[in-house]
Order: structure tokens, then sequence, then C-alpha cells
């Protein structure tokens, strides 16, 4: 089936109704397997298919979705649409985005060998991720939920103001938790790794990179409660920029609802700051040649050097603004959601020094590897606290390890106090793509025991 | 959904390969959403999720494949796919007959959501907003959200399981956020229940709206949360959230039966205090984790998982029972038919105990309690949290002097446990809003008295 056609088709069908119309297809095949000691405890693969129509008429939207593409519930289904557009508001600012051209490169997203990958392969590489938690050290008791991830498919827009388009896409990742304990204690760590190439993909190092964090967390204590500085772990580091890239969403901003608003222009943060939105990185788990309703993507640079350049744009926000173009970051979590405004590949930029000499900077602070809770962190109001897990800093070197401590420190003083950025940009693909070198943050309050 | 005998020949399908267990999940959702942002309706979605997959069981271990194509054709090739990971069993199991389940849960719909309009579903969001907007000239941004779900689903399997259930969820949210120059925060608030539009006759989400207003123009003012360790109250019914993640999750027999829980092995030890009783319990009426049958075909039960401070009993779905050589206790959920079962929490609760809640408050010299809480996290293997307080007080001298925001809270759920040392008699469920991640979404209730915790990490600034 010809899916680009396809879309096209459901957005000639809408127009006759009299309203402006746009379909978005995904289609995909996923194969998920998970192994325990050696056996493939639980295997699921099957083809899955989405359809969703989004109309507007008079700057009233409606939205309506289906997994059965038969001429029937594709009737059905826009004519869901259009009534509920009757019911919706009208917005002077709600219209569909015209076409822009597509640039031609390889985005490198899109890797036969993954789609070719046989079913037997997959097992082995399940296993092989946890083979290599469970060598790593004698401590390593056990690990739990690992499991083999495989996803290859298309997604295809089209609508009624010319844009149409389409793309294939894969995706490969591992995932395994890794259980530590001695006499004392027993500790927890997961390991992860994703991507679009087979080549890339490691599952030795998931198992390694678990078993090693579940390992060094053992004896972990809370330390005294204090103020002191914090580095964080490229993937710790995530946490401060999950709900950066919501304060920056111009939706967030339109609305009253981010710590950034009425800022673009100002310097919030320190100098060493700089944080840049790819959706074109080759490679990256975010990349693609348009967003999802169609917009070309870009690269954006919202933080240069401590000072607030923009926001992040789709075409709602981009047209309510006036003078802004969309960044090409309308995101959506499958045909049965609308388009959200979310960040694409969000990343701070490297700096020279090497994670070591970030450390080595620090007399006595902590060192983050992991967090929990970012959710929590609060885009609005900026206020960020959250639970951490890691070593102790001892004249520039990690000691002991740490456990059950909170750090907290409002995200506008946070930002300003980033005081070394690390050169090992690093990106964790387990909140949309976020990536961060390894940080220093100074003055941060670390809540323990007393 | 499908004529008996096309069940039995998809059955048959799964059976081939000499698996010792077959099971259709057959599953079709409805869902309508609504979303009022700054005044206007601006997104209305509604779509119909519809597919099905057969799972095989071979020894300890599944194979599972699934479709949104529902004919017999489509169901005997994702048997095949399932099957065909089972080929080196050897078992020679044909299908037992099939007979309809009854259950004693009554799914309670008795006003089906077409007998609203959309407008007027439309016009609750409308009367939340105002009321929201009129409460203070400091509320600078409101959403509401409706949600409605009908999801049907129908359960069969080799053994002659035959279930059928019809759940109805019906939810409101809202949030708030209130600004006073620099300084914003914001309040979240829902409302929700398995039911139909009788939902209407017992509950009111435009009155849960200025309560949040309330929530985030305090916080505006609040001082910033101490950080340290200190005793800490929590209010009784969505505080029960924190049962729910720091123990609950350990008693998941998932992670019990491969020892990876704080909780394996320990039935029939001390894991609280005396007064302290906790359940499990799917069979309530209207409430968020209620099923008649589970997503396996089991009925769901009212499950004691503590009893006077003694773990009795983990929570089990049909693949981690088949391991253990028993039966489910009817906690198998899927989000959805592209999903795996797995044992998940209903509606968990720790049951009232013998404290007076104002005594509980008056008992604490300096502390923290905590009014309102936000979702939080737990890692199963060693039961470690981390909960946000969106709305707390210090209490000094036994008396809630203080708003304080920003305030997190740290602990290890087993230990917290067995620290507990007051149980109020003063237990409530949530109002329904509670929203479970465990790689899948799982609608669930919490709920408990107040209780009092004599030593718990927060985590302020300070």
């Amino acid at each position: 089936m010809d899916y680009l056609e396809f879309a096209k088709d459901v957005v000639a069908r809408a127009v006759e109704r009299g309203v402006e119309a746009e379909a978005y297809i995904s289609v995909g095949q996923n194969t998920s397997v998970n192994v325990d000691r050696g056996e493939v405890e639980k295997l699921s693969q099957a083809g899955s298919k989405g359809l969703g129509v989004r109309v507007i008429r008079d700057g009233k939207m409606g939205y309506a979705y289906t997994s059965d593409f038969g001429a029937g519930s594709v009737g059905k289904t826009i004519e869901a649409a259009v009534n509920l557009a009757d019911v919706a508001d009208g917005d002077e600012f709600r219209s569909l985005p015209a076409p822009q051209p597509l640039l031609e490169e390889d985005l490198d997203i899109y890797d036969e060998a993954v789609v070719a990958l046989p079913i037997g392969r997959k097992v082995e590489m399940a296993r092989r991720i946890e083979k290599a938690a469970l060598r790593y050290d004698e401590r390593v008791v056990l690990t739990n939920r690992c499991t083999l991830i495989s996803q290859h498919g298309t997604v295809a827009i089209a609508n009624s103001k010319g844009v149409a388009g389409s793309y294939d896409k894969s995706f490969i990742g591992g995932f395994v938790m890794a259980m530590a304990a001695d006499e004392n204690d027993r500790s927890v760590a997961f390991g992860f790794d994703f991507g679009s190439r087979l080549a890339d993909f490691k599952p030795t190092a998931i198992g390694k990179d678990a078993a090693r964090k579940a390992v060094g967390m053992l004896g972990g204590k809370p330390v005294p409660t204090q103020r002191a500085s914090v580095v964080y772990s490229p993937m710790a580091a995530t946490s401060v920029l999950g709900a950066l890239s919501r304060a920056l969403g111009a939706d967030a901003m339109q609305r009253n609802r981010s710590f950034l608003e009425g800022k673009i222009g100002e310097t919030v943060a320190a100098d060493l700051v700089t944080v840049l939105d790819n959706g074109r990185l080759p490679g990256g788990i975010a990349t693609r040649p348009f967003d999802d309703e169609g917009v070309p993507t870009g690269a954006t640079r919202l933080i240069d050097e401590g000072v607030l350049q923009t926001a992040l744009h789709d075409h709602y926000t981009a047209t309510r603004d006036g003078t802004a173009s969309s960044t090409g970051n309308a995101n959506r979590r499958g045909h049965a959601s609308m388009p959200t405004l979310d960040a694409s590949n969000f990343y701070f930029q490297p700096g020279q020094e090497t994670p070591e000499e970030v450390i080595g900077g620090v007399e006595k602070g902590l060192y983050v590897e992991s967090v929990m809770n970012t959710a929590s962190i609060n885009p609005i109001s900026g206020d960020y606290s959250i639970s951490a897990k890691g070593y102790w800093i001892e004249n520039g070197e990690l000691s002991h390890p740490v456990n059950e401590v909170t750090i907290a420190l409002p995200m506008q003083e946070l930002l300003h106090n980033v005081k070394a950025v690390g050169n090992d940009l690093t990106f964790v693909p387990m909140m949309g793509a976020l990536g961060s070198p390894t940080i220093r943050v100074d003055g941060v309050m670390i809540g323990g025991s007393g | 959904m499908l004529p008996t005998e096309s069940i039995r020949r998809v059955l048959d399908a799964g059976l081939t390969k000499g698996a010792d267990l077959a099971e259709i999940y057959l599953e079709n959702k409805e869902s309508l959403s609504l979303t009022l942002d700054e005044g206007r309706l601006e997104k209305a979605t509604q779509g119909n999720d519809i597919g099905g997959g057969v799972r095989v069981f071979y020894g300890n271990n599944a194979a599972y494949a699934y479709t949104d194509d529902l004919t017999e054709e489509s169901l005997i090739e994702a048997a095949g796919v399932a099957a065909a990971a089972a080929e080196n069993a050897n078992n020679a199991q044909v299908c037992a007959d099939l007979t309809k389940r009854e259950s004693p849960v009554v799914s309670r719909i008795e006003r089906p959501f077409e007998e609203m309009s959309t407008q007027e579903k439309a016009g609750i969001l409308r009367e939340m907003d105002e009321v929201t907007r009129q409460h203070s000239p400091h509320i600078v941004s409101v959403q509401c959200g409706y949600t409605e779900t009908r999801r049907r689903v129908w359960v069969y399997n080799s053994e002659g399981v035959w279930a059928e259930d019809d759940r109805a969820f019906i939810e409101f949210q809202g949030q708030v956020a209130a600004q006073k120059g620099d300084v914003r925060q914001s309040s979240a608030t829902g409302v929700g229940g398995q039911e139909g539009l009788e939902f209407f006759d017992d509950r009111d989400p435009v009155a849960m709206m200025p309560e949040a207003a309330d929530t985030a123009l305090l916080m505006l003012d609040a001082r910033p949360a101490p950080a340290g360790e200190m005793p800490v109250v929590i209010t009784n019914g969505w505080g029960g959230v924190l049962f729910h993640e720091a123990c609950g999750h350990c008693m998941e027999a998932d992670f019990i039966t491969k020892g990876a829980s704080a909780y394996t092995g320990l039935v029939g030890e001390k894991v609280g205090p005396d007064f302290l009783t906790a359940y499990d319990d799917g069979t309530i009426p209207g409430r968020r984790g209620t099923m008649r049958f589970d997503d396996e075909g089991a009925p769901t039960n009212r499950t004691m998982l503590i009893e006077n401070g003694i773990l009795k009993e983990y929570m089990w779905d049909l693949t981690e029972a088949r391991r253990a050589g028993r039966a489910s206790t009817g906690n198998g959920r899927r989000q959805t038919f592209r999903d795996m079962p797995m044992p998940r929490m209903t509606n968990t609760f720790i049951d009232a105990g013998p404290h007076d809640p104002e005594e509980i408050i008056g008992s604490v010299k300096k502390g923290l309690y905590a009014k309102r809480l936000g979702g939080g996290q737990v890692e199963i293997g060693r039961g470690d949290y981390v909960f946000t307080v969106t709305e707390g007080w210090l209490i000094e001298d036994g008396k809630l002097t203080a708003p304080v925001r920003g305030a997190t809270l740290v602990g290890n759920g087993p230990e917290t446990l067995r620290l507990m040392d007051m149980i109020g008699t003063d237990m409530a469920l949530d109002p329904g809003r509670g929203m479970c991640g465990k790689g899948q979404w799982a609608r669930v209730s919490v709920g408990q008295p107040t209780v009092r915790v004599p030593k718990l990490t927060v985590g302020g600034t300070e």
C-alpha cells in the first residue's frame, strides 16, 4: 500500500466537507524479546497501523482516529472529526501549515539491517545484554526485564494546503535492570541504549553499564543535609533539560505557563550554557525530515552563552506569535494524538573539559549518577527537587556511594549556577532525546540525614 | 465478538506446536477527550481502537502476537506466529469447552455516555474554567480536560475460560497556574471513576477547581520547604499513593518470583506496626481499578496484603501464578491489546487504624504535613522512593503554622512502613485520578487514613 497516496485520498475526501484537512498515517512492525537466565521469557511481535484525521473550519479544530483503513471506517473518522470541529471554539491563529521545500539529505534514521534482523539474532542480542551484566561482577545476583526492542515503520502526512511527505524509520534498543547484593545491602541500576542503526547498537555495553552502576552503589548512604556543588552525569543532567525543554515551548510561554516567559533577550543562565534543539541531527532518536504536521525540521539555538534567544515553535504558536516561524517541533505520540509542541534532539552544547577535570575541580560535593521523579520538576514555577544517587566527591575524586538524598534548587538559580561543562555530550533516549555532557552546578541544596 | 467455533479454532491454532496453554484477548476501546484552554474548547478528539492478540504459554515462558484486524483468519495467523516460539515444547493439548464466567462484581454503567451531548460535556469544562478564573485575579492559566473511555474486553483460553468485561471510565482534570510578580505556582487536580454518567450523582468536577486554585495561590506566598530528616504526617485519601508506590509495587509477583523485590520471601513476617492492615481490592464498585475480570479472565478479588503488620499475600497475574504453581489473584492487567499482561495493582489502600487524625498532627513538635501529594516513583528492587509534596505545611508544636513549597519526600518503602507509628481512623479512597506507570499505564485507585512517619528525609531548599 502506498501510504502517502492513501493519506492524500483521505484529505481529498475530508475536503469535500468544506474543511481544511490533514491525514497522518503511522504503520510499523514491532518486536520485543524478554530473556531471563538465557531463556526467552516473553516474546511479542506484530504489525500495527493507524490513521489520524485533523480538520479545521473557521479556526475550529476536530480530531479523530482509527486503526481500520477500510473505506467505511475512514468515512466515519472524517465525520467524527468534522462533528467535533463544530463543537470546538474558534481560534484565529488555528490553521494547517503550507508546504515548504524539503531538504534532500541522508538523516541516517533508517537502517535496512535493523529491518532484516532475524528473530534469532534479536534473542541472541537480548541474551548478550543479560550475560554481560551477570558476568561483570559476582555481586550481580540477577537481572530483570532484560529486553530487546526493534521497530521499523513509515510515517506519511498530507494536508489540504499541499503538504505531502513520508519517511521510513528504524529503531533498535535494549534495556536491563541489574541487581547487586552483598551481606549488608542490595542495589539496583538500569542500563539501556537505543538508536536507529544496528552497527551502533552495543548490547554488551548495556549489561555492563547496569552492572557497574549497581555494584558501585552497594553500601550507599545519605550524606548530611548541606548546600554543596553537584556534578551531574549526562544521564542525571537530563533532569534539568526535560523541564527546560517544556519551559522553552512557545505554547507554555504564550499561555503563562513557563518560568522563562517574557525573558527572551535576557540572560537566563551562566555564559557556559548554550542549549540547542536539532531535529536533523544525523542518526538522532528524534531526527526526521519533517515534524508531525509536515513542517521541515531544523536546528534552533535556544540559549546562546546564557542569553535566551527564542522559543520552540509549531505552526500554531508561530502563527500566534506573528513574527516567528515554526521550528519544526510539532510532535505526536502516535496516530491517536493531535500534534503538540515538543523538543526534538535537545541538548547542552559540550565544553572543553573532560568529565574527570569537571569532577577534579570540586573539593567537596556530590557526583550524581542517576535521579528519580524528574516528571515532578515544574516548568511553570521552576521548582526543582528530585532524588539522587551517586558518589561523594572528596578532593576532586569520587569516594563513597551516596543514596536516598534529594537535590533541590529553583531552575532559575540552577541555570545561573552552572560552573563547568564537560566535553562528553551523551544522548539519553529515555525521555525523548535529551543530551548533556557532565555539568557542575554550585550551591545545590542536598537533603539527607540530620 | 467472534462465534465460539472461531474462538476454538484460533485457540487450537495456538496449541499446534505443543504449547500448554493458549489465550485470546480481544478489545474494543472507544474514547472521547475534550480540552479547554484559555477559555476555549481547543482540542476535541474521538477514536476507536480495536484489536486482539493470541498468547501461547510453554512452561514458564510465553509468546504473544497481535493484530488490529479482528477476523478469524488474522487471529489464526497471530496464533501461528505465537505458537512458533513454542516449537520445542511437546504437549498435545486441545481446547477445553468454553464456559462463560460470571462475576459478582457489578460493571456500573447505568447511564451510557451517549446520553449527554458533547456540547453539554464541554459546558461542564466551561463552568470549571469560569469558576476558577473568578476565584482570584492572580489566576493566569486554567486548563480543563474531560475524558471518557468505553473499553470492552473478551478473554478466552484453552482451559475453557471465557470472560467478558465492559468498563466505562469517566474523568475530569484541571490545572491551574497563579502568578504574583515573577513568582508562578501551579496546581493540578482530578476526579474520576469507572462508571457511566451516574458519576455526576455524587461527584462534582466544578467544585474541585477552586480548591486546586487555592493550593496554587497559597504556594505563591509559601516559603521554601526545609531540607533534612523530620517527622512527616501524610494526608488521607490520595496520600495512599505513597503506600502504592513504595510498598505496593514491591508486592507485585513479577518482582517477587525473580527475587528482585525487597518483599521477596517475607510472607508471614512482620513488615509494619500491629495496627497496619492493607488491601488490594479490584471489586469496589465505581473505582478506577475495579474490574469484573482482569485482562486474563480471572475474577478480581479483595486481597489482604498485610494483616496487623504481617505480610500475607502478593499480587499475582497468570504468568507468575503458573510459575509459582498457584492461582492468580486477578491482578493481570494490560494497557491495550498490543501489550502483554503483568501483575498490577487495582484499588490499593491502608485500612483505618486507631489514631485520631487531629492527635496525629498534634503529636508532632517540628515536622512537615503533606496535605497534597503529586506523583512519585519507586525503584522496586530496593524499595527506594521519591514523592513530590504539592502542598506542604510546617508543623510546629502540634499546629500547622506555615505553608511550604517545593518539598520532596525520599525514603525506602519497607523501612518507612516499619517506622510508621500512627495510623488514623479517617480512611478514605482518593477522588479518582490515579494513573500508574510500569512500562504500561493502568488506572488505579489509592487510599489511606492520615499516617505519621517519625523520620523521613524532606528535600527542600532551606
